[in-house]
C-alpha cells in the first residue's frame, strides 16, 4: 500500500469512527451498526495481523472508556477480531460485496460475543437473547451499512493502480 | 479490497498476546484505579469524540421531542388564545359581582343574549321572567352604567329594549344638578363610529365640558338617580337656540353586553347612593383628603411654634429677663410663629450690676438650706 492508499484509508477510518460517534446515537436504533467495527475490519485488511491487533486494542479501549465498567471487555474483544480478520484474509476476503458482507457480519457477531463474554454483566436467557437476537441483529445492520459504505466510498477505499 | 502481506507469524502471536493480556490486565483493575483510567482518556485524547456524541444524542432527544413540543406550543398557543376571552370575561363577572355587592338586594342576575337580526342591535333576550320577579319597564344595567329596560316578560324570559333603540329615552342630569336633559340614541351616525348618545335639551345657561360624567336623573319613574349614561364628547350643532344638545360616549357598549342585571321595582325607591362612584365624587373626596392633608400639616406647624416658643419664655424666665410675649402656649395666635430675635448682651454699666445681682442671688439660693417637703414621721430619726 502505497502512502497515498494509506492516506485514504486513514481517512476512511476516521470517518467511520466520527459516525460511530454522531450517526450512531443520532438514529438510537436498539439493534444499532458497529463503525468501530467496521473501521477495524478495513484497516485490518489492509495490515499485518499484529498491526490490525494493535489497532484493535486502541479501538477497544476508545470504546470502552466510554463504558468503565466494562473496561478491557471491548480491546479485548476488538483485539481479537481484528488479529483474526487480518489472518484470515487471504481466506474470506474477496472483492465480492457479498462476501464483503458476511465478513462485517461475522466480525460484529464475534466481537459481540466476545464482548458480552467478558463484560461479564449480562447472564443466562438475558445473555442469550442478546446474542441470538439482539447481536445477530446488529451485526446484519452492520453488514448492510457497512456494504453501503464500501459501495459509497470506492474511490476513496480502491488500491491505487501501480 | 487491498491485500497485505502476511509475514513473521511469531512477531503476531506475540503482538496479539500482549494485547490480550493488557485487555485482561485492564479488565482486571479494580473499579479505583479502572475509572481515573477511563475518566483520563475522556478528558484528553476523546473528548471530542465525547462531545460529538453528547450533541448527537441531543439532536436525537430534540428529533424525538419535536412532535410533543409542537404539541405543547399549539396547546400553549390555543389556552393563551383563549385566555384573553376569559380575561375580560372574568373582568366583566368581578364587576357584576361587585355591583351585586353594592346593591345588595333587589337585583336579578341574568344573561343577554343577543340575535343577529338586523333590528336585533337595538333589543336583547334576558334569561330571566317573570318568575324571577321580572316585570315591565324594569330596568337593565351593568357595573357600567345603564344598558336599558325590559319592555316584554314572559315566565321564563323578558325582551329588553337597549339604549340604542330608537324609542328609548331616559331623563339625564350632570352629578351636580347643575344641567338637565333627555338621553337618547344618536342615530344620524357618528364621527367616531361607534353608538353614541346624544343629551337633548339641556337648558342653554348649562354648559357641560368634555368628559363630564352624565347620570339618570331619576325623573320619569322608570330609571333611580346615578346610574351613568355616559360621558360628555362634544356640544352638536342644533338649529335650537333655546337648549344645547350634546353627544355622550356611552358607558355601556350594547356590544359588549352578556352579563346584566335586572333592577325590581322595589329596589328602586330604595336610591342608589354609593354604587356608582362617578368621576366628580371621586375627585371630590381627593380634593377634601388633599383639604384635610393641609388642615394636619397646618395643625403641626402651628404646635411645633408654640412648643418652641414656651421652651424661649422658660429660658428667658429662668435667666431673669421678661418672657418674649406669649407666656402662654396654649393661647398660642394661630399664625406661624416669627423667629425669636437673637438677644445679643451689651456690655453698659446696668447690664454688668444686673448680671452680678443674678449670680448672687443664684449663689445665696445654692447656700440657703431647703426645707425638706416629707412630712415627718413619728420615731423616725431626723
Amino acid at each position: 500500500m502505497n502512502v497515498g492508499g494509506a492516506i485514504r484509508a486513514l481517512i476512511s477510518f476516521l470517518i467511520f469512527i466520527v459516525l460511530h460517534y454522531t450517526l450512531r446515537p443520532l438514529l438510537g436504533w436498539r439493534a444499532p451498526m458497529d463503525f468501530l467495527i467496521l473501521a477495524l475490519l478495513l484497516a485490518a485488511v489492509r495490515v499485518r495481523p499484529s498491526t490490525a491487533a494493535v489497532i484493535g486494542f486502541a479501538l477497544g479501549l476508545i470504546s470502552d472508556s466510554l463504558a468503565p465498567d466494562a473496561l478491557g471487555a471491548g480491546a479485548l474483544a476488538m483485539t481479537a477480531v481484528g488479529f483474526g480478520a487480518s489472518y484470515l484474509k487471504a481466506v474470506f476476503f474477496a472483492d465480492n460485496l457479498v462476501l464483503n458482507a458476511f465478513f462485517f457480519f461475522l466480525g460484529k457477531w464475534v466481537f459481540d460475543i466476545l464482548y458480552f463474554i467478558g463484560e461479564q454483566r449480562v447472564h443466562g436467557f438475558e445473555l442469550l437473547q442478546q446474542l441470538l437476537l439482539w447481536s445477530p441483529l446488529s451485526a446484519a445492520v452492520t453488514a448492510a451499512v457497512g456494504v453501503l459504505l464500501l459501495f459509497i466510498m470506492r474511490p476513496l477505499l480502491e488500491p491505487t493502480p501501480a | 479490497m487491498a491485500r497485505a502481506i502476511r509475514s513473521n507469524p511469531r512477531l503476531d502471536l506475540i503482538v496479539v498476546s500482549t494485547c490480550i493480556v493488557l485487555s485482561l490486565v485492564v479488565r482486571a483493575l479494580p473499579t479505583n484505579l479502572r475509572d481515573p483510567l477511563a475518566t483520563g482518556m475522556r478528558r484528553t485524547f476523546l473528548a471530542p469524540l465525547v462531545m460529538l456524541q453528547e450533541r448527537s444524542e441531543r439532536g436525537r432527544q430534540s428529533l424525538l421531542q419535536a412532535d410533543a413540543k409542537q404539541a405543547r406550543i399549539d396547546s400553549l398557543s390555543l389556552n393563551s388564545m383563549k385566555a384573553e376571552s376569559l380575561d375580560s370575561e372574568n373582568d366583566r363577572l368581578r364587576k357584576i359581582i361587585g355591583l351585586g355587592s353594592r346593591l345588595r338586594w333587589g337585583f336579578i342576575p341574568t344573561e343577554a343574549l343577543h340575535g343577529r337580526g338586523v333590528r336585533d342591535e337595538t333589543t336583547v333576550i334576558l334569561s330571566a321572567g317573570s318568575r324571577a320577579g321580572v316585570s315591565r319597564l324594569s330596568p337593565v344595567i351593568a357595573p357600567e352604567g345603564l344598558v336599558g329596560v325590559v319592555d316584554q316578560v314572559d315566565p321564563t324570559m323578558s325582551h329588553a329594549m337597549l339604549w340604542t333603540h330608537p324609542d328609548f329615552r331616559v331623563s339625564a342630569m350632570s352629578p351636580d344638578g347643575t344641567a338637565f336633559g333627555i338621553a337618547q340614541a344618536h342615530l344620524t351616525g357618528s364621527a367616531t363610529g361607534g353608538y353614541l348618545i346624544e343629551l337633548r335639551g339641556v337648558p342653554f345657561r348649562a354648559t357641560l365640558k368634555p368628559g363630564a360624567e352624565i347620570v339618570s336623573s331619576g325623573w320619569g319613574g322608570v330609571w333611580p338617580r346615578g346610574i351613568p349614561i355616559g360621558t360628555v364628547l362634544e356640544e352638536m350643532k342644533t338649529s335650537e337656540g333655546w337648549a344645547r344638545t350634546y353627544l355622550l360616549r356611552p358607558a355601556v357598549n350594547p356590544s359588549d353586553v352578556y352579563s346584566v342585571m335586572i333592577l325590581r321595582r322595589d329596589r328602586l325607591a330604595k336610591g342608589f347612593d354609593g354604587v356608582w362612584q362617578s368621576a366628580a365624587q371621586v375627585e371630590q373626596a381627593t380634593q377634601r383628603i388633599n383639604v384635610s392633608g393641609d388642615s394636619a400639616a397646618r395643625a403641626a406647624a402651628l404646635a411645633e411654634a408654640a412648643a418652641r416658643r414656651a421652651v424661649l419664655d422658660s429660658v428667658a424666665r429662668a435667666n431673669g429677663g421678661a418672657p418674649l410675649g406669649v407666656t402662654d402656649s396654649a393661647n398660642a395666635p394661630a399664625v406661624a410663629p416669627r423667629p425669636a430675635p437673637i438677644r445679643r448682651p451689651v456690655d453698659t454699666v446696668a447690664a454688668r450690676l444686673r448680671r452680678d445681682s443674678i449670680a448672687n442671688a443664684e449663689a445665696a439660693r445654692r447656700d440657703t438650706v431647703r426645707p425638706d417637703t416629707t412630712t415627718p414621721r413619728p420615731g423616725v430619726p431626723r
